[in-house]
């Protein structure tokens, strides 16, 4: 029997987050011969399979029920640790999200294995799955593995691998029964959908950064017009989230938003660890700053020493 | 309402720094303090406590120097603090943690809300609240930013960041709480000096029942194989004309190579 990497698709109100595509493309690259399996609990009338199997995974297992159109952590627990004894994957991984971090553990702890939190990269070392992650708020890497028990877990970061379409990729799907979760459980009584994806930092194509070097509120109105020009969203370093014009949401790094556009263009930003892991995945990197010293400038393709406000009113008069 | 929150002692800070010779985790000199999330967890379970009575205990599991940060903790108006404390624990990871922690609540008994921090600020996992409540048998939510009891019933409010969830739990249940919960209050002189006559429970292994298997480093599935200060990867840095006007001209350009505009 071939081995299985499982991945858990994470299935918001409308649309399957991204990170479960970029699982996809990643356990592709390090299955080394092991199958790449993507299970979904969905309800009937939902059929995200079609856009999974565009990734191009070997396989979809697709539990269908009326219950998992709002489902407790409970349910979903009680579904993949059922799946999970039936199935023996070697590996499942759930994105790192706040809904991927609160069912991952319950599996794990209903199977009794190891499970690594929020991890950055994953490779095979024979069958040991060794799993990278960062500790005491990004300062230290460790290598975590789980020797002696199965499957090995992790969850994973989003928007740290890149996700990528398969041609013509026709997957198996494979319906799966699950039984019922019985045992105490959540009531989910509503669901709110609280960004826009469309405007939202994490999967812009182009993002505007702004830390506290370009924060008057003349820079942050003229970042604005830019930014609606160049079809890009604003974000921000965590200072800025002091403003009445910002929230964490716009907030990039550690405890707010990892990236990946296209560009970034970061204004004022000195460039602390916490925000560099939110933007390492960004294509071109350009950084102005008054100080030739700054750390974000080593992160940065192309740099501008010198003022902020100067180059940004520049910028706007070019795009007029 | 019978409330337990779960605190844990974590270092000062996070600016750890790596023996340059033999590349280990430099902990030394760093005094602990409650994990500042935990702050949250303990608030709210005071205000359950204001708008419905009863009690809020603290448990912690860590060496004999947490009883510091319980005392923190009963300074903030808890009623009774829990200390597990053994050599048995040592090296737990977050499977074998929720579980001794599991097992302290039945002990505790009767408990109707098992709070904690969303997660701990050195490891990060957020893992231990619902792997308590798989031990327990209990429902949960975590992310909360809104606890409010009605009967014998918890309507929660949880972030989940891109999605806001209202659930409805069954008590008793695990619940890990949000910074944007509350706001954690002080200490006050009053409850300061009360905390040294509140009574700080020590248990061992032994007064616990516990499965040796699952203690400690043996109870452990996850191996930390590898610990390193991340590699500083740079990129080109090539300089733009120091002129404003002529950057953002250069700038333009290279945004239409790359087919950005
Ligand atoms: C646990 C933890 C988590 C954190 N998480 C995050 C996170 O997710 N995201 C985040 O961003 N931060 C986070 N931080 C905070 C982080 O450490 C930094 O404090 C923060 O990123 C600094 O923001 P900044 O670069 O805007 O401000 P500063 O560090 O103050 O830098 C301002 C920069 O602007 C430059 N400057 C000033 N004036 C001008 C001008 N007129 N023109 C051009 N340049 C100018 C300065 O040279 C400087 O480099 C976290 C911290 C901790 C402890
Ligand atoms: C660098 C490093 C990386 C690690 N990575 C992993 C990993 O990926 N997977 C893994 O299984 N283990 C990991 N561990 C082990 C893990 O730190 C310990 O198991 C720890 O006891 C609990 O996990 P946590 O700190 O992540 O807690 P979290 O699950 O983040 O804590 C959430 C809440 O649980 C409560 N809590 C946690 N610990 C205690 C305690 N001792 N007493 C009372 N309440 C508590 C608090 O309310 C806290 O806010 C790692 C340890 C280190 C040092």
């Amino acid at each position: 029997m071939t081995e299985a990497i499982w991945i858990v698709a994470e299935r918001e109100p409308a649309r399957i987050n991204p990170v479960t595509f970029q699982l996809i493309t990643k356990a592709k690259a390090i299955a080394k011969g092991k199958k790449v399996v993507v299970v979904l609990l969905e309800a009937p009338d939902q059929q995200f399979e079609q856009a999974i199997s565009e990734y191009g995974p070997d396989e979809i297992l697709l539990g269908q029920n009326v219950a998992y159109a709002q489902a407790s952590d409970e349910v979903m627990a009680g579904a993949l640790t059922t799946l999970a004894r039936e199935y023996q994957p070697n590996a499942v991984l759930f994105g790192a999200t706040p809904l991927g971090r609160s069912i991952a553990p319950r599996v794990q702890a209903a199977l009794q294995t190891g499970l690594t939190a929020d991890c950055l990269d994953f490779f095979y070392e024979d069958d040991l799955l060794v799993q990278v992650k960062p500790s005491y708020g990004d300062n230290v890497m460790c290598e975590i593995t789980c020797p002696d028990r199965r499957p090995q877990m992790a969850s994973v970061r989003p928007n740290t691998f890149a996700a990528e379409k398969v041609a013509g990729a026709m997957p198996a799907i494979t319906p799966v029964e699950v039984a019922q979760t019985t045992g105490p459980q959540g009531r989910v009584v509503d669901e709110t959908v609280r960004v826009s994806h469309a405007t939202g930092i994490a999967s812009a194509n182009k993002v505007l950064a702004l830390g506290r070097g370009a924060a008057t509120p003349a820079d942050i109105a003229n970042a604005r017009e830019i930014a609606s020009r160049l079809g890009a969203s604003v974000g921000v370093s965590r200072p800025l989230t002091d403003l009445p014009d910002f929230t964490v949401e716009q907030q990039i790094g550690q405890s707010g938003t990892t990236i990946a556009p296209d560009f970034l263009l970061n204004l004022g930003v000195s460039g602390a660890t916490q925000f560099i892991v939110g933007m390492t995945q960004a294509k071109l990197v350009v950084s102005v700053n008054r100080d030739a010293q700054a750390p974000i400038f080593a992160q940065s393709d192309y740099t501008f020493t010198g003022d902020a406000a100067a180059f940004i009113t520049a910028l706007k008069q070019r795009m007029n | 309402m019978k409330i337990v929150v779960c605190i844990k002692q974590v270092p000062e800070s996070n600016n750890v720094k790596f023996d340059p010779v033999t590349h280990n985790l430099m902990r030394g000199g760093m005094s602990g303090r409650i994990n500042p999330f935990d702050k949250n967890a303990i608030e709210a379970a005071l205000r359950l406590r204001d708008a419905v009575g009863g009690e809020v205990a603290l448990l912690s599991m860590g060496p004999d120097s947490t009883a510091e940060i319980l005392r923190d903790g009963l300074a903030m108006g808890a009623d009774s603090a829990y200390l597990l404390s053994s050599r048995a624990f040592a090296g737990a990871d977050t499977l074998s943690t929720g579980y001794v922690l599991a097992q302290a609540v039945r002990q505790i008994g009767n408990v109707d809300l098992t709070l904690l921090g969303r997660q701990a600020v050195d490891a990060d996992t957020g893992q231990v609240g619902p792997i308590m409540a798989v031990n327990l048998n209990q429902p949960q939510a975590t992310y909360a930013t809104q606890l409010t009891a009605n009967g014998n019933q918890l309507t929660v409010v949880r972030d989940l960041d891109s999605l806001t969830q209202t659930v409805e739990l069954p008590l008793p249940a695990v619940i890990t709480v949000r910074a944007e919960a509350n706001t954690p209050r002080y200490e006050t002189p009053l409850h300061i000096q009360q905390s040294f006559e509140k009574q700080v429970t020590i248990w061992r292994d032994t007064d616990l029942d516990l499965d040796p298997e699952k203690l400690g480093q043996k109870g452990s599935p996850t191996v930390v194989r590898k610990v390193y200060a991340p590699e500083a990867k740079t990129r080109a840095q090539t300089a733009l004309p120091s002129e404003p006007a002529a950057a953002v001209d250069q700038l333009l350009v290279i945004m239409q190579q790359h087919g950005l505009i």
